[in-house]
């Protein structure tokens, strides 16, 4: 067991350094996120003059609501991550996980976290330094137990991430080109994330359907539990109940195309 | 002149070159068309649950507030449609070494790198984004007359330039950083300024995407354009700021260009 996590570590390390020189790219994304936020405040804030109340959520809610989200795509959100298994199966790189005692998720998924570990704490820098301006326009919620219970919804919505990113990542093994698959997946995740307006403004009918899907439990959910918009514990159960079901779903379907991805796969070479 | 004919040949043949190319991928063709028409719906989406709680953003209302965002849509589409594949594998190819292969080639560097692919999904969806524009505007009642819809078309390109312009600052920092990995995020950043009314901006906002960059009066100049009627002054004032972003545009490529020592990897 311990030799198993000693092996990640190693790869957690390596990822941190591989991460640590593109830094600047990091920070530089971070800091024009700010750039987003800046249109977010200057839109709602146009939508919200001459009324107080949207959805329920006053104008002070809703920007906490998208600061929220901001932060956590750069802790949870999958970036490159797709690109990467893509490139890796292309250029035949995976060959060395077939001869060695190394699970190519778990070395995936390992790199993951420490690309996350960096461009979260990289992503602070800009949003720290922003604060004071933006602090006044923010109300969180006081601590309690929706803070506690979005942990978990946390380390699922990045675990729900990194598999939709893994699966296409493997889709390479069927198609030459993977990222139109990509982005048209990113726009539907945008609109059913609530990456682009919370979710709860959304028609109820519409709101209930997304609640079934994943892109609800990648970015809204967690980011709803921390900003108050979900505050009866029944629902909050149901959501983790609901996460969880598709982490499995798709750790599942991971399994799947590998295995199935792997019979189409031709190393060659040494 | 004749170098003028000289360029045209080039991009003709770039353009042809890319019609086949594309024809080849043709399930390729339908998935990128699909993925930025999915995009455009994410764009009017938001303004429909937007639109859904409140009457009017800074005075525009739902179908004025259209008419920006399908504008904006218009010049973007026609960016990716000319220019984003070059420009966005420029970054990666400084990086890479293969930009030699640009620097090689009989021409302008600049205007090899820009125009040596052509993206018909990009172009596709132009159509998509006019009908956008013109559904718009039949929903508010307007009907405008060829001189108007010149002066759009005209301010459209201005437009254009100006996006080219903004996009090739962003990709020419590779070659000054590691790589343009996120950087074109920054494009894409400013580029959402282009889809909110210029009435919205207060203070510093308007002073800094209004006047210093020429964002919102992008996409807003030519929406107003077809509701109020010709401006000039805003016609001036767009063409004098695609003059100036391209100005800039080039002076940084080419000072970055001094840098470029091609790589071994």
């Amino acid at each position: 067991m311990f030799a198993v996590l000693a092996k990640y570590r190693h790869v957690f390390l390596v990822g941190l350094q591989n991460n640590l020189v593109y830094r600047w790219n990091f920070a530089i994304r971070a800091g024009f996120s700010l750039l987003h936020l800046a249109f977010v405040f200057i839109l709602w804030g146009a939508a919200y003059a001459g009324q107080t109340d949207i959805g329920g959520f006053d104008l002070r809610e809703t920007l906490t609501y998208f600061v929220t989200v901001l932060i956590l795509q750069f802790f949870i959100s999958a970036m490159n991550e797709d690109y990467e298994v893509s490139e890796e199966i292309r250029n035949g790189l995976i060959n060395q996980f077939l001869l060695k005692p190394v699970s190519y998720f778990g070395y995936r998924l390992t790199l993951f976290a420490s690309a996350r570990a960096v461009s979260g704490t990289l992503a602070l820098v800009p949003i720290l330094l922003a604060l004071p301006l933006i602090a006044p326009h923010l109300s969180l919620p006081p601590l309690g137990w929706t803070w506690l219970a979005a942990v978990p919804a946390l380390i699922l919505s990045a675990f729900i991430q990194f598999t939709i990113a893994y699966c296409f990542g493997l889709l390479t093994f069927w198609f030459l080109e993977i990222q139109s698959f990509i982005i048209l997946s990113l726009a539907v995740e945008t609109i059913l994330g609530g990456q682009v307006f919370p979710l709860d403004l959304l028609p109820a009918w519409l709101h209930d359907l997304s609640s079934y899907l994943p892109y609800y439990y990648m970015m809204y959910f967690p980011a709803a539990m921390l900003t108050g918009r979900i505050t009866e514990p029944a629902l909050a159960v149901q959501g983790l109940g609901m996460q969880l079901f598709w982490a499995v779903a798709l750790f599942a379907i991971c399994r799947l195309l590998w295995t199935r991805g792997l019979r189409r796969h031709t190393a060659v070479g040494g | 002149m004749s170098a003028l004919a000289h360029y045209a040949r080039l991009w003709l043949a770039c353009a042809r070159y890319s019609v086949v190319r594309t024809m080849m991928f043709r399930g390729d063709f339908i998935m990128w068309s699909l993925v930025e028409l999915f995009w455009m719906g994410v764009n009017l989406a938001v303004i429909g649950v937007v639109y859904q709680h409140t009457d009017s953003i800074a005075g525009w209302g739902p179908w004025e507030m259209t008419l920006i965002v399908g504008t904006s849509m218009l010049v973007q589409r026609l960016l990716m449609g000319l220019f984003w594949t070059n420009l966005f594998e420029m970054g990666r190819n400084v990086r890479s070494g293969h930009f030699d292969f640009f620097l090689a080639q009989p021409g302008n560097p600049l205007f090899m790198v820009s125009t040596r692919k052509l993206d018909l999904d990009g172009f596709l969806n132009v159509p998509v984004a006019v009908a956008v524009i013109a559904y718009a505007a039949h929903r508010i009642g307007l009907d405008p007359t060829p001189a108007v819809i010149g002066a759009y078309a005209l301010l459209v390109l201005l437009g254009l330039a100006i996006h080219y312009a903004t996009l090739l600052i962003f990709i020419s920092l590779v070659f000054w950083i590691q790589s343009a990995r996120g950087i074109e995020g920054g494009y894409f950043g400013f580029n959402e300024f282009s889809r909110l009314p210029r009435e919205a901006l207060k203070g510093v906002a308007a002073v800094v995407m209004v006047y210093a960059l020429p964002l919102v009066i992008v996409s807003n100049f030519p929406a107003r354009t077809l509701i109020h009627g010709i401006e000039p002054l805003n016609i001036a004032w767009l063409a004098a700021a695609a003059a100036l972003w391209l100005t800039v545009a080039v002076t940084v490529f080419n000072r970055g260009l001094r840098r470029y020592a091609s790589a071994s990897s």
